[in-house]
């Protein structure tokens, strides 16, 4: 028996007995999760905005989406270099290919030179890619834009929360002290007059004070080089028109073939968590007129400079060796398994890691961190229901991804002991109860 | 040739009067099923964990015995049996594999066998639920069709659809071994299928892990709806008795 493996096992028991914490902040998150899970898998089925279901919507589009991420990961090299040549010739982007996370983190650090302030939208790639973690290893203030976000700033709120609705957890009341605490201001208790406070204090300085901003993408079309943004707060629409310099940094996978596979991915993406995309950008270019004796210039109203960082770090060595997270290329990061999840539901923010809540998340800090960082984020919370599987619209199988890793846990010793003395009598003595 | 009626380790262990009742009703269709004593586990709470080699030894072992007790086909009552029979026994022996295998509620839904059950629910009627498990809706055959087929068959017995069900079932959580290292993931989850069961007087499970998760939840919640298997509820039917009694 490894001691490591009890030893894991161990602290992971420990951050569930959190769970039974009456006020801590692990609780907080799980009581309003657990039921959250519920409410939003069951809204899968509602027909309270559109004519269809977003269950229904899905599945019209299952197999074309399905088809459309697994023409680009089995081509992976060829949409890049396409996609690249397409911003650079085309589009006036200045492009980068980093190999690397370190790589493309160094290339940001250049491109933010001497800014000590940038603004950004919410996106869980400028996480996995480990921007958040250089900027604040260099003290330069991150201003998010997104309300879940920036109320997750207020709070300084540590722990990992779901991805798309970051501070949902938190109530109105305390939200509203919080502001007291920190702007000493003191809005009524209403979502309204907390919109409203942020719309009024916030929304000038977006408009006049972002030299640099950054963002995701939702989607890049490789056919016109196009990167698709979709939102609903408009803090997206300002950061990437009222800034000075627009960089972006994703992942290579994000790539589609066509503009329209790229508004599909965000259209799905917006269905599926039924949170409407109110708008969507399809950025081709920096701002520019030709109206001065048909002379380009750069910049008239939106950003002067569009930078794009593609990063490669694991996933063309997931393609070319075939490892058991390859299939993870074809996500389209909706997180809408995190809500179908059985572990997700029964252990909230404890089955997450620092990329966030969920299976996803956990996968994540495997494929950064290694084999003891996810059996630490409950690897073995996962009881292979194959929800997420049923519910992924690309049909990722994320349960058996981590059925192998269980496995190479196992290897390396850090099975839970219990389980393993039952796979051990199984196959010593062919019976689980001797 | 051999038919086997394969319990599972965990009904054999815990759940013995199922058992029982199992054996009766399929002895009740085809008297030349019989149990043969301790039978090596099908490996089911080792599968997340254990290497590709140690898996083809042990499936191997068990072929091996099919194979000296001239076992052509079986039938299980649990779940997890069923849902490693079909998915991974195939897959590391390819045709080396000769044994049909069947689920209890596959065997029930078999139209001759449907028609000799002919069952009926003694009191007015009765409101059932029906738990999907994740063992037998993602099993390569999935049974998802047939405990409807079996319910909707019987008299008096009116079969209500929960709000998650089929693939979309709540999962209990104690599948993949998860119920030996963190029973907590069952404390939620069960409960809310429970909470799903609105006007349903009972609620039926075809599995015995997720009996296992209910059954605890039931009792530490005070809930007064009954949690049933499968095989109880049909031979209460078949000897008449309510299976509310
Ligand atoms: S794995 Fe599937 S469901 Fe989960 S975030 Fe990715 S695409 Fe969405
Ligand atoms: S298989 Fe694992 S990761 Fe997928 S929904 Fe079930 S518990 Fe979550």
């Amino acid at each position: 028996m490894s001691d490591k493996g009890k030893g894991i096992y161990e602290e992971v028991k420990s951050k569930v007995n959190k769970l039974k914490e009456e006020g801590g902040l692990e609780r907080e998150y799980w009581d309003f999760w657990k039921l959250g899970c519920l409410i939003k898998t069951k809204v899968h089925d509602s027909r309270t905005i559109y004519y269809d279901t977003s269950r229904e919507f899905v599945e019209r589009y299952n197999e074309q989406l399905i088809a459309i991420r697994e023409e680009v990961v089995e081509n992976l090299d060829y949409y890049v270099e396409r996609c690249i040549n397409v911003m650079r010739k085309a589009n006036n982007f200045k492009v980068y290919y980093a190999k690397t996370n370190e790589e493309a983190q160094n290339i940001f650090m250049d491109e933010l030179g001497d800014n000590k302030v940038i603004y950004k939208s919410k996106s869980n790639e400028v996480k996995d890619i480990g921007i958040t973690d250089i900027l604040e290893k260099k003290n330069i203030t991150i201003k998010e834009t997104d309300l879940g976000d920036i109320l997750v700033q207020l709070f300084d709120y540590k722990l990992p929360s779901w991805q798309i609705g970051p501070g949902a957890h938190f109530s109105i009341d305390d939200i509203v002290a919080r502001i007291k605490e920190v702007h000493g201001v003191e809005p009524e208790p209403t979502p309204n007059s907390i919109v409203d406070y942020y719309r009024r204090t916030y929304r000038k300085e977006l408009l006049n004070d972002v030299k640099v901003s950054l963002t995701s993408a939702n989607a890049i079309s490789a056919e016109e080089g196009t990167i698709v943004l979709g939102e609903n707060e408009g803090n997206i629409s300002l950061l990437t028109r009222a800034t000075d310099k627009h960089i972006v940094v994703c992942g290579i996978q994000k790539i589609v073939p066509t503009i329209l596979d790229a508004v599909l991915v965000a259209k799905i993406q917006s269905r599926i968590n039924n949170v409407p995309f109110n708008y969507i950008s399809l950025i081709s270019g920096p701002s520019s007129t030709s109206d001065i004796r048909g002379i380009n210039v750069l910049g008239m109203y939106g950003a002067k400079e569009v930078v794009v960082i593609l990063v490669d770090d694991w996933r063309i060595k997931a393609l070319k060796e075939d490892l058991i997270y390859k299939d993870y290329l074809k996500c389209i990061g909706c997180r809408s398994c995190n809500f179908v999840c059985t572990a997700a539901r029964a252990f909230g923010n404890i089955f997450a890691s620092k990329y966030g809540w969920g299976a996803t998340a956990i996968l994540t800090d495997y494929i950064h961190n290694g084999i003891e960082a996810i059996t630490k984020d409950g690897l073995f919370f996962c009881t292979n229901c194959e929800n997420c599987y049923h519910w992924c619209p690309v049909s990722i199988n994320l349960g058996e991804i981590l059925k192998s890793i269980k496995k190479e846990a196992t290897k390396a010793g850090l099975c839970p002991p219990p389980l393993r003395d039952y796979q051990q009598k199984i196959l010593k003595e062919k019976n689980p109860f001797k | 040739m051999t038919k086997l009626i394969y319990l599972g380790c965990l009904s054999r262990e815990n759940f013995k009067s199922t058992c029982e009742n199992a054996i009766k009703i399929i002895k009740f269709f085809d008297n030349e099923y019989k149990i043969i004593e301790n039978p090596p586990c099908c490996g089911s709470l080792a599968y997340h964990i254990s290497s590709d080699d140690e898996l083809k030894k042990h499936i191997q072992y068990i072929n091996d015995w099919f194979k000296a007790n001239d076992v052509t086909e079986l039938v299980t009552i649990c779940a997890g049996c069923y849902n490693y029979f079909s998915r991974y026994y195939q897959d590391y022996l390819g045709t080396d594999f000769n044994v049909k295998i069947r689920h209890l509620l596959q065997f029930l839904a078999d139209p001759k066998n449907l028609r000799k059950l002919d069952l009926s629910y003694p009191g007015k009627k009765l409101n059932v639920n029906y738990h999907d498990a994740c063992h037998l809706r993602n099993a390569v055959k999935p049974i998802i069709e047939e405990p409807r087929t079996i319910l909707n068959a019987i008299k008096n017995v009116i079969f209500n659809e929960m709000d998650f069900n089929k693939t979309n079932s709540i999962c209990c959580g104690a599948g993949g071994g998860v119920y030996s290292i963190f029973k907590e993931n069952s404390d939620f989850s069960a409960k809310a299928i429970f909470d799903n069961m609105k006007k349903s007087k009972l609620l039926l499970t075809a599995c015995p892990f997720c009996y296992t998760a209910l059954k605890r939840i039931k009792e530490e919640n005070n809930i007064e709806k009954p949690i049933i298997k499968f095989e109880d509820f049909i031979i209460n039917l078949m000897e008449g008795v309510d299976p509310l009694s």
